[in-house]
């Protein structure tokens, strides 16, 4: 009795092992991580949502492929990417030396640049006092933030967290001198921090970032047709469209403010 | 009536494992190449290309962060153990406030995501304290952590001591000290190695979560190269090999010691 239980357990799991795979093989597997609004985010019922979400599906209906998004931690996507359990990324990347000798990347869609949030007493004015003992520094895992604050700022430390939340708190606490991001989420926390932070939003970096669409090396298939969606999408006006719908009130505050507006191929 | 074939599958009843013989090397061999060939199958169906040169030029990170977790987990657990032995004293303590105290500890630690605690327990407690050093408020984390596991076993191993032997002892004039002393304490230890040595090893795993407060130990490191060099399996191998070698030594300590404290009753 044992070893027909034994058996039929055996089989049950070649069987098992038998079906897992791909389900359908024409679907178009988009990771990002949900965690940049409007960019990446859920809406109220917890379906992914915003711009990055919106063009995969423009992408989907472009290539006629249905659209899977996958919810993939940001330090997570590359790796995701090169095991192929997906097919491509948007997640508000941006297009790095470093990035380009693992994936390849479309051409550019939007650009962005780093901004620091500071804390209230803190003595940095400008982006020049960090590099020295006794500055310390925030910085998001894997983000343009990291890798700059690496390279530019050696005599500084250097806290990595996980979250931007986390960051944004030590800040607040006065744990970190400042956080560096991109401009947009600086802003929008400097306002929910009036009184513990402040922002320096004009830009320091020599060139803009500019993020694009990442996919495997060897997927040129997929490349030449996703540059042609982003040409025909940006010719539609899609941008523009997108634009309107999520970053109305932060496009005028920034006209305002007369700071070059960041969302723009 | 075991067949005689058989019998080189079967250890003797009552020994810790076959003396070193045919028959020992022959299932050591089995149960290797069985892992093996799982493994080889796995990673030779993997579309993975390893790039170990990038990672290997951080090789100096990886030991300071191997070099920090030793650090945390020796403190931890030195601290956890004394925390648990106090406080499984108090849930075995006549004097009710104390006892009170002891089992809110251990319900509400146990009851509590660690990731909560060390959120709640740095941002806040630590910060309402002006307690800034993170190094020092994540050991007394793990440490308040572990140390409610440590006191549930410690009381077990000590509620499993039979009530006769404790008449016995008091019939014969023993003082509550010298009942701990000499009857409890020589038949608990041994009773409650194999769960201590297993807590222990989860507090060293455990310390990877402080990596979410910018604890600078392996595992932030080793997500850190994985940030800087995308090469997400080279980097998390070494961290899985990197823990082994620290809690393989106490498995095999608490293995001996149980020998050693073994008597014939």
């Amino acid at each position: 009795m044992k070893e027909k239980i034994i058996g039929f357990l055996f089989v049950m799991s070649l069987l098992l092992f038998a079906g897992c795979g791909h389900g359908e093989k024409n679907v178009l597997n988009v990771g990002m991580e949900l965690a940049y609004p409007p960019f990446e985010m859920t809406d109220k019922e917890g379906r992914p949502a915003g711009i990055s979400v919106d063009m995969a599906h423009e992408l989907g209906k472009f290539l006629n492929r249905p659209v899977k998004i996958w919810n993939i931690s940001f330090d997570g996507l590359i790796p995701s990417l090169k095991t192929g359990k997906i097919d491509v990324i948007i997640s508000s990347m941006t297009i790095t030396e470093e990035r380009s000798q693992s994936v390849t990347f479309s051409n550019p869609y939007s650009k962005a640049y780093l901004a620091l949030l500071v804390s209230k007493d803190s003595p940095v004015e400008k982006v020049e006092d960090l590099n020295s003992k006794g500055r310390v520094i925030a910085v998001k895992k894997g983000t343009t933030g990291h890798l700059y604050a690496r390279e530019h700022f050696p005599l500084a430390r250097i806290n990595v967290f996980d979250k931007e939340s986390a960051c944004v708190l030590e800040v607040v606490q006065k744990k970190a001198d400042c956080f560096i991001y991109d401009q947009m989420t600086i802003f929008t926390n400097w306002q929910k921090n009036p009184d513990t932070t402040r922002a320096i939003l004009k830009p320091f970096q020599k060139d803009f970032e500019y993020w694009g669409m990442a996919m495997r090396k060897d997927d040129t298939e997929l490349h030449r047709q996703v540059n042609a969606f982003l040409e025909s999408f940006k010719e539609n006006g899609g941008f523009d469209r997108l634009a309107e719908k999520y970053l109305k009130d932060e496009k005028e505050t920034f006209d305002e403010l007369g700071i070059p507006f960041f969302f723009s191929p | 009536m075991t067949k005689k074939w058989m019998r080189c599958f079967l250890r003797e009843s009552g020994r810790e494992a076959p003396s070193p013989c045919p028959s020992t090397l022959l299932n050591a061999l089995l149960v290797a190449l069985f892992i093996l060939f799982i493994f080889i199958f796995s990673f030779s169906r993997l579309e993975y290309d390893f790039h170990w040169a990038g990672v290997w030029a951080y090789r100096a990170k990886f030991l300071r962060g191997l070099g920090m977790t030793l650090v945390l987990s020796f403190f931890s657990l030195i601290v956890s153990f004394l925390l648990g032995s106090f406080f499984a004293l108090g849930q075995k303590s006549r004097f009710l406030p104390f006892y009170f105290f002891s089992r809110f500890y251990v319900e509400i630690i146990r009851g509590t995501p660690l990731l909560v605690q060390i959120l709640v327990f740095f941002y806040v407690i630590a910060d309402a304290f002006r307690v800034q050093n993170r190094y020092v408020t994540g050991v007394v984390i793990l440490s308040l952590f572990a140390g409610a596991y440590i006191s549930e076993i410690i009381r077990a191993g000590i509620d499993s001591i039979g009530e006769t032997q404790l008449e016995t002892a008091r019939s014969l004039g023993l003082t509550r000290f010298q009942q701990y002393r000499f009857i409890i304490f020589p038949q608990v230890f041994k009773r409650i190695l194999p769960p201590l040595a297993g807590q222990l090893v989860s507090l060293i795993k455990d310390s990877s979560l402080l990596s979410i407060i910018s604890v600078s130990e392996f595992t932030l490191n080793a997500q850190e190269v994985n940030a800087y060099t995308y090469s997400t399996l080279e980097s998390y191998l070494p961290l899985a090999v990197g823990y082994l070698l620290i809690t393989y030594p106490i498995s095999n300590l608490s293995k001996r010691l149980e020998r050693a404290f073994s008597y014939e009753t």
